[in-house]
């Protein structure tokens, strides 16, 4: 006999409608699954096996077909344990001759457990998100109930095979999927930009790099707060919109992480270690994962001691950063992960780390520091726009330090600073950091004193050509925050701070 | 005789391989046998036991010497374009002819002019005071036509030699390397300036000998021997700078030191050596004063104004707020970073980026791994 159901598959981070197929026919007991399986999905079998005996129905000894539709796609997850079984169990004749309508018409998502309970799977949302609109009915493990429900999709939940079996024959009703009590919300950011004292001109570079989207460089000896800022860092940018949030929560439930199966409302902070090979970076695999750059999405990617991150680590970083997305082509098939994250990224001055340190005597050479910071390559550093030098506390100015700013009011200005740049980039979402060589042109006109200002940067200082226009948009950012249609001479000397890196003198003094 | 000459000099060059790690017990030798080349003809008991080094000793110098090429080396010295001075030659320095232990064999590049030479040494972890005391007393010394001698290493020497070249002046570097080799790579670029400058590269070693440890302190001889008075600019206790004084006093030349903070340790070198009655280095004229007089011909008098602060002008052109950060950095030594300034003066950030990169665009600071302080 024959039945179909119909479930789900990802492609990417989007859902695709699949049919499965199974066929019982006469013959030597055998089972077999085309349309494009991977592994997990072939041992649905022996899952499928033990959860329909454990649930009280028999298993045919007949030849079993099972096909998964439409067969160019390639079928990954353990999501259709539940599927399958339900059809074995249909086309064995469990539901009668004639199939009841809620067999066909229902989407089943669900992994099987030995003993028929279901287990909850990863990547529900996106997959529901995909029959949005559509008004059909989804059947989910009861486990992926919450997060279900934040797709807006009409879902039920049930809690094993026999549950699900019997709602299709009509003996039960299943409950509707919930979204998780209102009265929990999000849990309030508990770090706070004001814990960290001193490091003014740092702090002052991430609300900057917050308000027109600029990725930034934090350079310092150890135990100056780099962790400490590049932590609070997401306290300073506005939440995320719904859409935002959706995209995000999307990138998790994909790749397993959704917490709690909630929508996420906190911006993502990601902070790899850097150990990481590039494919967990950017993404990859045999069938592909998001990687740590997508699931920064919407958030900050914080990397510390960014030197010491494989090459092709760093030099993968480069399609993110430019296209916000990461594209894995395999031969199969070649999926795009949105990643729009802010780059935070941390570096000592030297091999030792204590150039520059008050007390500690540094023991690199002038060789070591430079091959240590030729490691972030020229094309990457480039897509960076602030770079600033934290400094060491000493105990006795410690003890003196006045409290910071709080977050809040900080992220005040920075939401401000986005909404004038939104205005200016006419609706689409666009930050200053974007802005391209015509953009530069319009929106970042210079008054007489501050183009001096750039000239003298450039002959003194030992500025490239390549550096101004990163000074440009810095200068512009800092004329939002302040609430200045134009860019002043203040906020050019201001920028030429953020970019230390490009001080010629820098190095050669570090003798 | 020209033969005679000719396979001295090579003998000297053969024996060099041996004698650049120590070489005062073969230069007895030498006088008492009358030679280089003399003297390599010897069976090694015989030298062992003229000169009472061990037998092993004598045998490694046999071994060695017989294992090079001297008439090889002479045409790689030729190929990097470096003349080899043997004590055999008029052009050979008069100065370094007389200490104790004078290398046997000077590889030269550029040009070794008659004229009065100072050394200035210091620390390779100098601080910003060193640097630009150094750079100060250099160029000054240049602009009088004195040479600086130093060592090519990094801190002090590398400062006081780009201080001449950019004075225009004339500046010897004696290299603890061979000719072929530049130590730190770094200063690759420095070494062809001095030599374009119409300075010079000077080494005992032979042409291919990579950085060895124990050669570093050795050539410092050649630094003290070839100057009349030697300048510690700043070096700890156990500093090569040090070294080199010690070799200036064995030599009989004057030693200066740059007077600094007594709670720095890189000071600590310098104030012993004043406390020990060196005359303390402040201007390019102090050490002038210094020369023995017959020495003073040709040298010019500049008018050296002593460790400047930045010229009341340049001051006067600076913005009130500039100023008033240039007085808060002026007075550490270790410079100030770019937070320390806006918490010291209790400013907002805006404004202290504003005075910064006026006072850095002007030349009055410099920033150093993030911290300014006063420019050269």
């Amino acid at each position: 006999m024959l039945s179909k159901l119909r479930t789900l598959c990802l492609k990417g981070i989007d859902g695709r409608e699949v049919s499965a197929e199974v066929y019982i026919a006469p013959g030597l007991p055998s089972y077999t699954v085309v349309g494009l399986p991977d592994a997990a999905v072939k041992e649905a079998k022996d899952r499928v096996v033990a959860a329909v005996r454990n649930s009280g129905c028999d298993f045919p000894s007949k030849r079993i077909t099972v096909n998964l539709a439409p067969a160019e796609i390639k079928k990954a997850g353990t999501h259709f344990d539940l599927p399958i079984a339900l059809g074995v169990l249909a086309a064995a004749g469990k539901f009668g001759k004639k199939a009841p309508a809620r067999l066909g018409e229902t989407f089943f998502i669900g992994e099987l457990a030995l003993d028929g309970t279901l287990r909850p799977v990863a990547g529900v949302l996106p997959m529901l998100l995909a029959i949005k609109g559509t008004g059909a009915t989804a059947v989910v493990p009861a486990g992926n109930a919450a997060e279900a429900a934040v797709s807006g999709v009409k879902c039920l939940a049930a809690a094993s095979l026999k549950d699900a079996a019997d709602w299709i024959a009509g003996a039960t009703e299943l409950g509707p999927c919930l979204s998780p009590a209102a009265g929990a919300p999000a849990a309030r950011p508990s770090r706070d930009l004001a814990e960290v004292k001193g490091q003014a001109f740092a702090k002052r570079a991430l609300e900057i790099a917050a308000a027109g989207f600029h990725n930034i460089l934090l350079v310092g000896p150890p135990g100056t707060g780099k962790s400490m800022l590049a932590r609070r860092f997401s306290t300073l940018l506005p939440p995320m919109t719904f859409d935002e949030s959706l995209e995000t929560t999307k990138l998790y439930s994909v790749s397993g992480l959704s917490a709690a199966g909630r929508l996420l409302h906190e911006r993502p902070f990601r902070e790899p270690h850097h150990t990481i090979s590039d494919a967990a970076l950017i993404g990859g695999g045999s069938s592909p994962r998001p990687g740590e750059v997508s699931l920064a999405h919407n958030g900050v990617l914080f990397l510390d001691e960014f030197p010491e991150f494989s090459r092709p680590a760093i030099e993968a970083l480069r399609e993110p950063l430019e296209a916000w997305q990461v594209t894995v082509a395999r031969v199969r098939e070649s999926v795009a992960y949105p990643a729009r994250f802010l780059l935070v990224a941390a570096m000592n001055p030297c091999p030792c780390g204590y150039l520059g340190h008050p007390t500690r005597e540094c023991s690199c050479t002038p060789l070591q520091v430079q091959k240590y910071r030729a490691r972030v390559s020229g094309p990457i550093l480039d897509r960076i726009d602030l770079h600033v030098q934290l400094s060491a506390v000493k105990y006795a100015d410690w003890e003196a330090l006045p409290d910071g700013e709080p977050s809040a009011a900080v992220a005040a200005r920075v939401s401000r600073a986005m909404e004038t740049q939104r205005r200016r980039f006419s609706g689409i979402t666009r930050a200053n950091a974007f802005m391209s060589g015509v953009d530069l042109r319009k929106h970042c006109a210079l008054p007489e004193g501050a183009s001096a200002v750039l000239e003298t940067a450039m002959n003194r200082l030992g500025f490239s050509a390549r550096s101004l226009d990163k000074i440009l948009k810095i200068s512009r950012t800092i004329a939002d925050l302040e609430g200045a249609a134009d860019i002043k001479r203040e906020h050019v000397t201001e920028a030429v701070q953020y970019r230390m890196l490009d001080k010629a003198a820098e190095l050669s003094a570090a003798i | 005789m020209g033969g005679d000459a000719g396979e001295e000099r090579l003998a000297r060059v053969r024996l060099n391989f041996f004698a650049c790690n120590r070489c005062d017990w073969l230069l007895r030798l030498m006088e008492l046998y009358g030679g280089a080349a003399p003297l390599l003809t010897r069976p090694a008991a015989e030298l062992a036991a003229e000169s009472g080094v061990a037998l092993e000793t004598a045998d490694r110098l046999k071994a060695q010497t017989s294992a090079c090429d001297p008439e090889k080396e002479l045409r790689a010295a030729a190929r990097a374009g470096a003349t080899v001075l043997t004590g055999l030659d008029e052009a050979y320095p008069e100065l370094l002819k007389k200490i104790y232990d004078p290398p046997l064999v000077l590889y030269l590049r550029g040009s070794l002019r008659a004229m009065p030479a100072a050394g200035i040494v210091g620390t390779r972890r100098a601080t910003p005071y060193g640097l630009r005391t150094a750079a100060r007393l250099s160029a000054d010394l240049a602009a009088a036509g004195v040479a600086v001698v130093s060592g090519l290493a990094r801190g002090v020497d590398t400062a006081a030699h780009e201080a001449a070249v950019k004075a225009g002046g004339v500046t010897w570097a004696a290299m603890g390397t061979g000719l072929g080799t530049v130590f730190p790579s770094e200063n690759e670029k420095l070494a062809e300036r001095i030599v374009g400058a119409g300075g010079a590269l000077i080494s005992e070693f032979p042409m291919d000998m990579g950085p060895w440890p124990s050669h570093f302190p050795r050539r410092n001889r050649i630094i003290s021997g070839l100057s009349l008075a030697t300048v510690v600019v700043e070096g700890g206790f156990e500093s090569g700078a040090l070294i080199t004084a010690r070799f200036a006093l064995e030599q009989g030349r004057e030693v200066l030191a740059v007077p600094g903070q007594v709670d720095c340790p890189a000071s600590k070198g310098p104030n012993y050596f004043i406390k020990n009655g060196a005359c303390p280095a402040e201007t390019a004229d102090d050490i002038i004063a210094c020369f023995p007089p017959e020495y003073l011909f040709g040298v010019k008098r500049v008018r050296s104004a002593g460790a400047r602060s930045p010229s009341e002008a340049a001051l006067r052109d600076l913005s009130a707020d500039a100023l008033t950060a240039f007085k808060a950095i002026a007075g550490d030594e270790a410079g100030l970073t770019a937070d320390e300034v806006t918490l010291k003066l209790a400013w907002p950030v805006q404004r202290s980026a504003a005075a910064l990169f006026e006072l850095e665009a002007a030349g009055t600071l410099m920033s150093r791994g993030g911290r300014y302080c006063r420019a050269v």
